[in-house]
């Protein structure tokens, strides 16, 4: 069995204090192993965004630990998290979050230019990721005339670009019709299996998570289910998901889309954006 | 992120509502430019009084005056009349004068090479060698140091010397400046009784005109002027008692100046550098300017919560941009560096575009003004305004460290935000 790369152990965190009080997450543990493909499923406040961003070092734990390749990360200084996340993971949302004053290359290379890469260097990995994604034809456009699915394969170019042993990516599928989410899922998957990069996928979409080798199931802040199914048998339809908490997910999402940005709104942000389910943490 | 990464990014930034950036720049543009010229002006106007006054006297002299003595003006009823302290400490229209006295003293103090007494000299005439016979008018010896030289040098100060305006060669009938020097020429004095005499005196040196006036006169040596001065009083009943309205003392060891001012003070005079002199007017002068410059940098305080406004609006549009740096390993001391960065460009763009306007529309104003057919052209070399580069360079500076302290704020907020929360998409 793989190592594992990423590991929680009773992991807490709790917004807010007295009244607004608010548990996100009560004592997960939890073990992703080199290379695998999980899913992490749950409704809105089921908590599966904060998880994310723990486990992603975007934000700490109010207890419990996080170890990377088994190394706690969580006393480590600010410095050092800032380069661990430059270097170890790449993110892919659900919104892109494409700079639309960039050129495409520009876009995917901005984690080599936080890092201090030197230009001619990053533009040169940069090229490299967006061929691996068949979009080397469209580096040198703007990120705004790219469609959906275009521009999700120039955010998993720039997730790619670093060469991150994990990659994030929280509804990577959430925008897009289900031809391109395919297309999409066929790329990321195809990443795991050749390149061996650990995926760690946040989502209420059933067909995507059943692709994934495991999935972990969250309802208020807990692990109500966690099941694990043979790469070789992934795509099948997996057993043992037929609990409550998967009826709910699969029921809330894909209600009619709604838009919810105006179209001066100056970030990429598409206009057929799902509904909100990053609101978990409302009640901070 | 590299440093150079961290300016072209904030460029590219600045430029990318451009409406915005060039409204703000507008604002800094308003500021450095009246800096510029307010600034420009106080170094034309100090340039021009430096010129005005060049010629006049050199850095070694101390200008030396006898200070009022109190008790004898306070309105105490009249004073008593005393023959002997009335010639010496006697007054020239209301000023004080030095007596012989005084003169000795001041040769005595530490420091003091040489002592001229200021006397007026009246000469009749200058006779050149041709016989032809000028109206003569003679300039003070102790400017003949800084004086400008065509040919020769100043007049050695024990010897019959002087020197000759270049305007004068053809009348006096010399070829060139150096064909006169050496040459002899005669100076014709009257004395108190009408006895006329002539004295001899070497040319050392032909003068060209300053700006100021000075060499536009024929300048003789201390001890020729003395000589001159003294036939000029001769032939009396008496010999007259001997004041004066000041002396110019000669100190070379510009160290010492200070103590010898002390010292003058002490023996009831008062001691005046040519800086000094100069630096009363520059005070005035810098004064104004100060003044002026104080309405640039209102202007350019306004300007400065420009910058903070428009830096904000930035922020707060590019939230999600600054969640996805900070997600992506970005520092939050490198977003810092990333707006305030764009605020002291802002500030420079606006500062280099203002300095160089101000230069150039203060030039051609002087220009204008100042310069053939102008309003102003009848003040013989009057300068308006000045380009000081050092100044420039620092009112750069100093807009861009008003820009990068006005950015501050904008830029801690960007640092500050937390990237979950701006990269939520409600």
């Amino acid at each position: 069995m793989e190592p594992a790369v990423l590991e929680t152990e009773n992991l807490v965190k709790v917004y807010g204090r007295g009244a607004n009080r608010f548990d996100a997450l009560k004592g997960l543990t939890l073990e992703i192993r080199r290379g695998e493909s999980v899913a992490v499923i749950g409704k809105s406040g089921s908590g599966k965004s904060t998880l994310m961003h723990l486990m992603a070092l975007l934000d700490r734990p109010s207890q419990g630990v996080v170890a990377l390749n088994g190394r706690p990360v969580s006393e480590l200084k600010n410095k050092e998290i800032h380069k661990l996340r430059n270097e170890s993971f790449g993110f892919v949302f659900q919104q892109f979050f494409l700079n639309p004053n960039q050129t495409v290359l520009e876009n995917v290379v901005l984690p080599l230019k936080i890092a201090g890469v030197a230009k001619r260097e990053r533009n040169r990995r940069g090229m490299e990721a967006l061929e691996r994604l068949e979009m080397a034809d469209k580096a040198k456009n703007k990120a705004t005339d790219l469609s959906g699915g275009q521009k999700q394969r120039a955010c998993i170019a720039r997730a790619l670009v670093t060469s991150p042993s994990v990659i994030f990516a929280d509804e990577p599928t959430g925008n897009l019709d289900s031809n391109t989410s395919e297309v999409v899922e066929e790329i990321l998957f195809g990443l795991q299996r050749e390149q061996g990069i650990t995926l760690v996928i946040v989502t209420h979409d059933d067909d995507l998570a059943a692709k994934c080798d495991r999935r972990i199931y969250l309802k208020d802040g807990e692990i109500v289910q966690a099941e694990e199914i043979h790469a070789d048998s992934a795509g099948a339809p997996a057993q043992g998901t037929t609990g409550g908490e998967r009826e709910d997910t699969s029921t809330g999402a894909h209600v009619a889309p709604a838009p919810q940005y105006p179209a001066t709104e100056p970030w990429a942000a598409p206009a057929d954006s799902d509904g909100p389910k990053h609101r978990e943490e409302g009640t901070r | 992120m590299k440093a150079t990464d961290v300016v072209t990014t904030a460029l590219g930034n600045t430029m990318r509502s451009k409406a915005r950036t060039i409204l703000t720049v507008i604002a800094i543009f308003i500021g450095a430019f009246t800096l510029t010229l307010t600034s420009g002006l106080g170094v034309g106007i100090n340039q021009y009084v430096d010129r005005a006054l060049e010629g006049f006297g050199d850095q070694d002299q101390i200008y030396v005056q006898k200070i009022a003595d109190q008790t004898e003006t306070t309105s105490q009823g009249p004073q008593k009349y005393d023959p002997d302290e009335a010639a010496s400490d006697g007054m020239f229209g209301g000023m004080p004068m030095l007596s012989e006295g005084d003169i000795e003293t001041v040769r005595g103090i530490d420091g003091v090479e040489s002592v001229d007494p200021t006397v007026f000299v009246s000469a009749t005439y200058l006779e050149a060698q041709n016989g032809d016979q000028y109206r003569l008018t003679l300039g003070a010896p102790g400017q003949s140091g800084s004086l400008e030289y065509a040919a020769g040098e100043s007049p050695a100060r024990d010897a019959d010397e002087i020197t000759i305006p270049s305007t004068w060669l053809d009348a006096l009938g010399y070829d060139d400046a150096e064909a006169a020097v050496g040459e002899t020429v005669k100076v014709g004095m009257t004395n108190v009784v009408g006895e006329e005499q002539d004295f001899d005196a070497t040319i050392s040196g032909v003068t060209d005109e300053m700006i100021s006036g000075a060499g536009a006169d024929p300048v003789p040596s201390s001890s020729f002027n003395e000589k001159l001065y003294d036939y000029q009083v001769s032939g009396g009943p008496d010999d007259t008692p001997q004041a004066y309205i000041a002396a110019t003392a000669v100190v070379p060891d510009l160290d010492q100046q200070n103590q010898v001012k002390t010292d003058l003070s002490d023996e009831g005079m008062l001691g005046m550098t040519f800086e000094d002199q100069l630096g009363a007017i520059r005070g005035v002068i810098n004064a104004v300017t100060w003044v002026l410059n104080g309405f640039a940098l209102i202007a350019l305080l306004a300007a400065a919560f420009g910058i903070v406004n428009t830096l904000l609006m930035s922020v707060q549009e590019r939230t999600r941009e600054i969640g996805l740096m900070k997600s992506l390993g970005m520092s939050p001391g490198k977003i810092f560096g990333l707006f305030s960065s764009e605020a002291v460009l802002i500030g420079l763009i606006g500062s280099l575009i203002g300095v160089g306007g101000g230069v150039l529309v203060g030039t051609v104003a002087n220009a204008a003004l100042t310069g053939e057919g102008g309003a102003l052209s009848s003040v013989a070399g009057l300068t308006l305004y000045g380009i000081a580069p050092v100044q420039l360079l620092g009112i750069v500076v100093l807009i861009m460290v008003i820009a990068f302290i006005a950015g501050t704020l904008p830029a801690a907020r960007a640092a500050r935000k937390d990237p979950i929360e701006a990269l939520r998409y409600e």
